[in-house]
């Protein structure tokens, strides 16, 4: 950093930096050091350090017209790039030893670690990933046609191939088990319905969430239970991860690179877990999404992080849908009212229990949280707001969904217990729930 | 160590920036508007200025922001088009 802002000022155009970086990353560094001239790329392996010998970065070659490297200055060396470049080059500090470079170290040391190895090829999430080895990635395509295409994935446009999936697969840490549910992940995420373009390069924290239905969730063992949402369950930490992986390698919508998130959030990592059908007082949300109750299927959701709901003491169903619905009120801006974007909740068993003794179907509850939670025009015109809002009497009632069906309901977590959750929208996407059903023999 | 690449490796070709104007007297301008909070307010501004220089201008708009510009909206531009400005953003 401290060569290239030192060049930048000297402003050369003769100079030509290869960083040894990802385009992005290296598009970054010239960024933030206001350099101007000429930015190669390197990545791993380094083939053009190796070429040049380069042990150290930064190391400065003087290449002549016919081609031949002939000076070099290695580290920081102000007296060294003025007599390289033939100008004056003031200023502190004149000198500064750099640091081992990367194809160097790897060579020097006997190679990378594997896991190391991942990083430096940026087939990560920021976690260790398992290496794709053609062994394992065959065994996750398990026989079927590895050339398959799935589609394209924005915004890159890589195709996703069964193999490329498989072997982010492989990277997520899935068992061969877990493929089909991967493949009907990845096919609802690349349905346009659920436009991933623009799910996966938003300023958002959006990601996408997948919900499992049907007797695929028992020999997999994805979690609707107790923690659910959280951390501990295998298949839901690798399934989520797997199709995360897909957008980000394969789509080409790394965190910082083509993914824009302002901020994100950790459940961008993954995000999967089961509808715990077996507590649920009301039809699966596959069967209510049209398939056959006996078929396992995926829905594929994008939203932000879940906020939790604590109820305790309602007794009367109507409390509980408006606590449930009033917590949600706040979503995407307080004042953003009303928001025509799907809020998944998560209804734990015992809120579910409670509307189910009431004799409340899906319908009712859904109903009674979109009635719950309705404001004056006036009180909402404040910092962010809709046209509607804007355009309408300060007594004008202004409800918080555009309809009850962007209201969704998925019953998941343990049987003790009245934490329910909500996830926050992926706003102004037009992103549908996209479902898919899980066929084993993808 | 071997592996199989999550990525698709395949080298595009790239498509080259077509020449640019000299000037922009007598030019069409596309003005696309990605639906963008505020977007059209910047384009109205752009417009002006655009009109000042001699330009000729037409508003087009893609159907959301999230989602990239349909094959309808490209081939309008093209056809129409000498030049294009698009709002990003907010």
């Amino acid at each position: 950093m401290l060569a290239l802002r030192r060049l930048a000022a000297v402003g050369s155009a003769d100079v030509v930096c290869i960083a040894q970086e990802r385009p992005e990353v290296a598009a970054r560094l010239a960024r933030r050091a206001g350099f101007e001239q000429t930015v190669l790329v390197d990545p791993a392996p380094y083939a053009v350090s190796r070429s040049f010998g380069v042990e150290t970065v930064p190391t400065a070659v003087r290449i002549d017209v016919d081609g031949r490297a002939r000076d070099r200055v290695v580290g920081w060396d102000a007296e060294g790039y003025s007599s390289l470049l033939g100008v004056v080059i003031d200023g502190e500090p004149r000198s500064k030893p750099g640091c081992v470079a990367r194809g160097f170290f790897e060579e020097s040391f006997g190679g990378l670690d594997e896991l190391e190895d991942m990083f430096e090829r940026g087939w990560s999430d920021g976690l260790p990933v398992v290496p794709p080895t053609p062994e394992r990635v065959e065994a996750m395509v398990g026989g079927r046609d590895g050339a398959r295409s799935l589609g394209l994935v924005p915004p890159a446009q890589g195709e996703a191939t069964l193999e490329r999936v498989a072997a982010c697969a492989v990277l997520a840490g899935c068992r061969p088990a877990y493929f089909p549910i991967v493949v009907a992940a990845v096919e609802a995420a690349l349905d346009p319905r659920f436009n991933a373009h623009g799910v996966a390069v938003t300023t958002q924290p959006a990601g996408p969430i997948v919900v499992v239905n049907g007797p695929a969730r028992e020999p997999v063992g994805v979690n609707g239970g107790m923690g659910a949402l959280g951390p501990g369950t295998r298949a839901n930490a690798t399934i989520g991860r797997a199709l995360r992986l897909v957008l980000a390698l394969t789509g080409g919508a790394y965190p910082g690179g083509l993914d824009r998130a302002t901020l994100g959030h950790a459940g961008k990592l993954f995000c999967c877990f089961a509808e715990n059908e077996e507590a649920s007082p009301w039809p699966a949300l596959h069967v209510e999404r049209g398939l056959a109750p006996g078929a396992s299927a995926v829905t594929v959701f994008a939203g932000d992080a879940p906020l939790s709901i604590s109820d305790h003491r309602s007794k009367a169903p109507e409390e509980l849908a408006a606590t449930l619905a009033w917590a949600a009120a706040g979503q995407w801006s307080p004042f953003w009212w009303p928001m025509d974007d799907t809020s998944l909740f998560v209804v734990c068993p015992e809120h579910a229990a409670l509307f189910a003794d009431a004799g409340w179907d899906k319908e009712r509850v859904r109903s009674a949280m979109f009635e719950a939670v309705v404001r004056p025009a006036g009180e909402l015109r404040r910092g962010e707001t809709t046209p509607l809002v804007h355009a309408a009497d300060d007594d004008t009632p202004i409800q918080k969904w555009t309809t009850p069906e962007k209201i969704v309901l998925v019953v998941a977590g343990g049987e003790a217990g009245r934490f329910s959750a909500v996830f926050g929208p992926c706003d102004g996407m037009k992103s549908e729930p996209v479902t898919k059903e899980i066929l084993w023999s993808t | 160590m071997e592996y199989v690449s999550p990525i698709d490796e395949r080298v595009r070709e790239p498509i080259p920036f077509a020449s640019r104007p000299s000037a922009l007297e007598g030019k069409r301008v596309a003005l696309l508007d990605i639906t963008k909070a505020r977007g059209s307010e910047f384009l109205d501004r752009v417009e002006q200025r655009l009109r000042e220089h001699g330009a000729q201008t037409f508003r087009i708009s893609k159907e959301i922001f999230s989602k990239p510009a349909s094959l309808d909206v490209i081939e309008e531009i093209a056809l129409r088009g000498d030049l294009t400005v698009e709002g990003l953003a907010d």
